[in-house]
This record gives C-alpha cells, structure tokens and sequence, in this order.
C-alpha cells in the first residue's frame, strides 16, 4: 500500500478514536487527491475501517471511489448500492455531522447512479432514511432533499417526498447555506412544485414556485425560468388568472423571464394561444397543463355565472359557457358541486339549475376548530420570528455592521427614510 | 369485513419500496391500487398504474381491470364504474375485499352528491348513478326519506343531515382561550 495512503488510514485511525473530528475533516479535505490517485486500493481501505466508528474516514473513501469518472476500470459499480446503503443505515450521525457536505456528496453520487440505471424507486427508502440521520430538525431542508424529489419524479411515486414537502422549512443544513451552490436549493422547490402539481395540490404547487422565483438572485437560473412557466399555468388552474408577483421579485427575474415566456401570458389574453404555440408548450413538457388550464377555463366560466344569477336553464348555462349542451353542462355542474367549487341545485325535471350561497354559516364548532387552528399557527410563526430575530440581535457581523453603518453613511441612510415616506 | 385499510396502504407502501430490484409481487400492486381507489386518491392511483412495469400489468389481467375501474372513476363515470366492477370476476380474497369496500363507498358517495345537488331528478339517473336496480333504489329512497312522485319517475331528494357536531370540554377551550390571550398579553 502506498504510503500517504497508509498516513491517512493512520490519520482515520487515531483521531476518530480520540474524537478530534474537527481536525480530521480537514485532513480529509486535504487528502482528496491521495484517495483518487490510489483508486485501486481503496477497497483496501475500506475493509481497515468500522463504519460506525470511522464514520468520516470511510464516508471521504467511498466519495472518492464512486466520484471517479466513468470510464475506470479499477472500480465496480454493482455494489456501489449496496456499500451506501449499509454506510447510511450504520454510520455514526453525530461524527458525519462534521461534513455535511461530503455527506450530501455520496447522497447526489448515488441519486445520479440510480437515475442512470433507471431503477430510481430503489433509492427513495434510503434517501429518506439518509435526510432524517443528517437533520438536526424536522424542518432543516437539506440538499438531500432536491435528490429525493428527483427520485420521486422519476420513479412516478410522489407519496413517500411528501411528509418532507408539508413540512415548511425553518433551517438550511450548513451544505446548502452560505456562498454554496443554490442549485439544490432551486431544484428542491422546482421538483417539490411539480410534485404537488402532480398530486393536484395547486395552492402548495402554487407557493413552491413562487419559492424559486422569488429567490434573491443577480442572475436568472435556468430553472427559474421553468418555474416561472409552470407558476403561470398553475396561477391559471387555480385562480383563472396571472396572480402579480410579490414586490421582493429580484429585477432581473421580471426583466428576463417575461420575454422569455411570451406563449404563457398570451394564454391570458387568447383563446387560440395553445393552438397558436402548441410547439412551444410540447417542447417544454407543459401540454397537459395547458390542457387542464383549457378545461378549468370552463369551470371559472360557470362560477363567474353564479355571481350574476340565480337561477338558470341549464341550456342557457351550455351556451354562455361554449358547452356543447345541457347535458355537458350538468356533469360540469354536477363535478363542481362534488368538489365544493359552487354550490347549487339541479331540477332535472325543468332543465333548471338554482344557484345558492354558501351554506357555511361561519357559526359552527368546525369553523371554531379551523380558527383555533389558524391562530396557533399564527402564534408558532410569531414564535419563529422572534426566535430568529434575537439570532440575528446577536450575531456579531450584523452588530458591527449596523453600529458601524450608523457612523458613516448618515445621510445614505436619511436619504433612504426619505424615499420610503415619498412611497 | 372491512379491515384496517390505511394500516394496510402504509404496509404495502413499504414493501413496494424496500423490494430488491425495486419491483414488487403483482399482488402487492393489485392491492396497493384497489386501496388508494378506495381512498379516492386517484392521482396516487394514477402514479401507481404508471410505474408498475410493462409485463407485469400485461400478465395480470386483475391489475387490468382494477385501473379500469380507476379510470372510470378519474373521468367520474360513474354508471361506467359499476360496470366495470361487476365486468371481472374477482378471484383474490384480499382484493375481492377492497372491491367490494370501494363499492359500497362510490354508492354511497353518490347518494350523496344527488341529496346534495339534486331538487328532483329522475329514477333513470338515479339508477345509473349509483349501479342498483330500480327496485333497490326505490327501497333506498324510502329509508332516505326522498319522496318520489306519482308519475312514478321524479324524485325528490332530500339533502344529507350534517353529522353531529363534534363536541369539545369547555376545560380544553378554556385551556385554548388562556393559551390566546396570555400570546397576546405578552
């Protein structure tokens, strides 16, 4: 065995077992190279070191050898499942917990794997498993997190990423924060959109896009872009229009994603538009959401009815919706009242329909329940803030900065007071 | 009859996940779908149908005729529902089961939906909205109470009572309440 190779065994060795992890991470880091060039050893290695006792040593061996490109023989990818599976189920959280970032590392190496031998459902149990050893809490978002969304996509089995999606992220493990990539941070609410697109959860679907647009950017991401374009065909689903962005939209947002999406907003405007840019909508895997977008058209249609009527034959309800007839416009109907979309009364026997208010009469124990409900919500949010404020209260940098900003930029900082009273 | 089916989903959920190659037995499939069209997830349903792999499905003409079903349902066809239903012969006891479960529940269903969004309506739709035959369905009118008129074919349903309010300890509103005002007071 070479020799650097066999300083780092001893390395692993010696301080896993006095419990200097901190030091030991930047060794690792250091000995990137070492381990890639001695791939063929690695297997070597691997079978020197306990998983659970040196949880880093043997998590920096199996990021090199499965990083290796493709091409090298010295490796055997069939057991690359198998290896990471039994490290994530064994290792010890509390030493990998020093590189999270290695750790995410494997996760994506073994995502990518899986993606490419086309068995994604394999990895989602262990994913799982992998983002609730590495969480401090339940609500860290991790950039495990994106892979397990990928992994749900792909493998068409939406059920087992949603405990992660209804859970609304409070903290950002330590890999994703900071002047790291927001690839991943990105994709998490990407794929998380389209998950709840996917499961009809349009509200949700609607608020995880808005998440990746709104993300405070100097340049437009590419996903952003494939965000925006599903944010505006769910907008249409749920509400029949383009809701406003919020204010806090980065500038570059607004100044290259309109352009760029010209064939969405025309659907506003256009009853032709998905006829007029079908190439478009096919080219970008949108078509079947403009085609739900086509057909909720008609059930907006029927709720705006319900504002101006009381009561209308359903022949009438056919022709002012473009319905092909009565008997197309009472399934409609009918549909809508099973989803609680309107409330009304069929008379089949006069052709009648008697459109009525809502029932809820906002007096009942449910209604208390939901409030009582709301209100806890409300109070844990006002809790989170408060929480977070005195964090950043005390965080140094922050403390230099505003008292030493209050000394220099005086008049920066009345000019500013001054903008927001013209405002 | 009716066992524990979201204890059951949660266990087949899992076995579809940790399976080896990542493809489970037909019958976990078979299951699997029935459960989450009992639960009127259809869009689970959906996913399920198109993951399970190409052979699988085409080898086994129960999971053919679950998501027939499904399908039927997805287009909320429901006279086409209880076709379907009653156009296979369900030989597994466990599926046998859901099926039957599920039928009972879309009946169920819809006499709802026509208390619900009906003033009258004829017998014929009745019939077809919820698979009975005619006389079934004018004995389930009586014990609902809907009336149905002497021409024989108009009926007049009645819409659903709400269930009974849950009721909750004033203790634990009050507990509520303090919690409330002692947020606001601080």
């Amino acid at each position: 065995m070479a020799s650097p190779l066999e300083q780092f065994v001893n390395n692993v060795r010696t301080m896993s077992a006095s419990g200097n992890f901190r030091e030991l991470c930047e060794i690792i880091g250091n000995s990137d190279e070492v381990l890639q060039r001695n791939s063929a050893h690695l297997n070597t290695v691997l079978e020197t070191l306990d998983i659970q006792q040196h949880s880093l040593g043997v998590l920096a061996v199996l990021v090199a050898k499965f990083s290796l490109p493709q091409g090298s023989n010295d490796i055997d990818r069939s057991t690359m499942f198998q290896q990471i599976h039994d490290f994530i189920n064994n290792c010890n959280g509390e030493q990998v917990r020093f590189s999270p970032d290695l750790y995410a590392d494997l996760c994506h190496l073994l995502t990518d794997h899986l993606v490419e031998i086309k068995q994604p459902i394999r990895g989602i149990e262990i994913l799982k498993k992998a983002i609730r050893k590495i969480q401090l809490f339940d609500s860290q978002l991790t950039s495990i997190h994106a892979d397990l969304c990928q992994l749900c996509l792909l493998s068409k089995c939406m059920k087992p990423a949603l405990e992660f999606l209804d859970t609304d992220v409070t903290g950002i493990g330590a890999e994703l924060g900071g002047n790291n990539d927001s690839k991943h941070f990105l994709l998490y609410y990407y794929y998380g959109g389209m998950i709840y697109t996917a499961m009809k959860n349009y509200d949700r679907a609607l608020y995880f896009f808005e998440v990746v647009v709104t993300v405070p950017a100097m340049v437009v991401s590419h996903i952003m872009l494939e965000a925006y374009k599903k944010y505006i065909l769910v907008s249409f689903i749920l509400h029949g229009k383009i809701l406003p962005m919020p204010k806090y939209v980065p500038q570059v947002v607004c100044r290259f994603l309109k352009p760029l999406s010209v064939a969405y907003h025309e659907l506003a405007t256009s009853q032709h538009a998905a006829i007029k840019h079908r190439e478009t909508f096919v080219r970008d895997k949108n078509m079947g959401l403009v085609n739900q977008v086509l057909s909720s058209m008609y059930k907006k249609n029927i709720q705006r009815l319900t504002k101006t009527f009381l009561t209308l034959s359903l022949s009438d309800v056919a022709s002012r919706v473009q319905l092909s007839g009565p008997a197309q416009a009472e399934t409609y109907i009918l549909n809508m009242i099973e989803e609680g979309e309107i409330y009304a009364m069929i008379n089949q026997k006069d052709g009648m329909v008697v459109f009525l208010d809502s029932p809820e009469k906002y007096a009942s124990p449910e209604t208390l329940c939901v409030l009582e409900q709301q209100m806890a919500a409300c109070t844990k949010l006002h809790q989170y803030i408060q929480e977070m404020d005195e964090q950043i209260q005390v965080n140094p940098q922050y403390v230099k900065k505003s008292v030493g900003s209050h000394d220099e930029d005086m008049p920066a900082t009345s000019q500013n007071s001054k903008t927001t009273y013209t405002m | 009859m009716i066992t524990n089916f979201d204890k059951l989903c949660a266990d087949l959920e899992k076995q579809e996940l940790e399976a080896p190659t990542g493809v489970a037995s037909p019958s976990t499939y078979a299951q699997l779908l029935a459960i989450y069209l009992y639960q009127n997830d259809l869009c689970n349903a959906k996913f399920l149908w198109k993951r399970i792999p190409q052979n699988i499905t085409s080898s086994n003409p129960e999971l053919a005729a679950i998501w027939a079903i499904g399908q039927k349902l997805w287009k909320k066809d429901l006279a086409g529902t209880y076709q379907a239903i009653a156009g296979y012969n369900w030989t597994e006891p466990e599926v046998a089961n859901i099926i039957r479960a599920l039928e009972e529940k879309i009946r169920e269903r819809a006499f709802n939906l026509i208390g619900r969004s009906y003033s009258s309506i004829s017998i014929d739709t009745v019939v077809s909205m919820t698979g009975l035959s005619k006389e079934a369905v004018t004995h389930a009118c009586r014990d609902r109470k809907w009336t149905i008129k002497e021409d024989g074919v108009t009926v007049n349903p009645v819409p659903p009572t709400q269930p009974a309010p849950l009721h909750t300890s004033s203790e634990d509103q009050l507990f509520k309440l303090t919690d409330f005002v002692s947020f606001l007071e601080n």
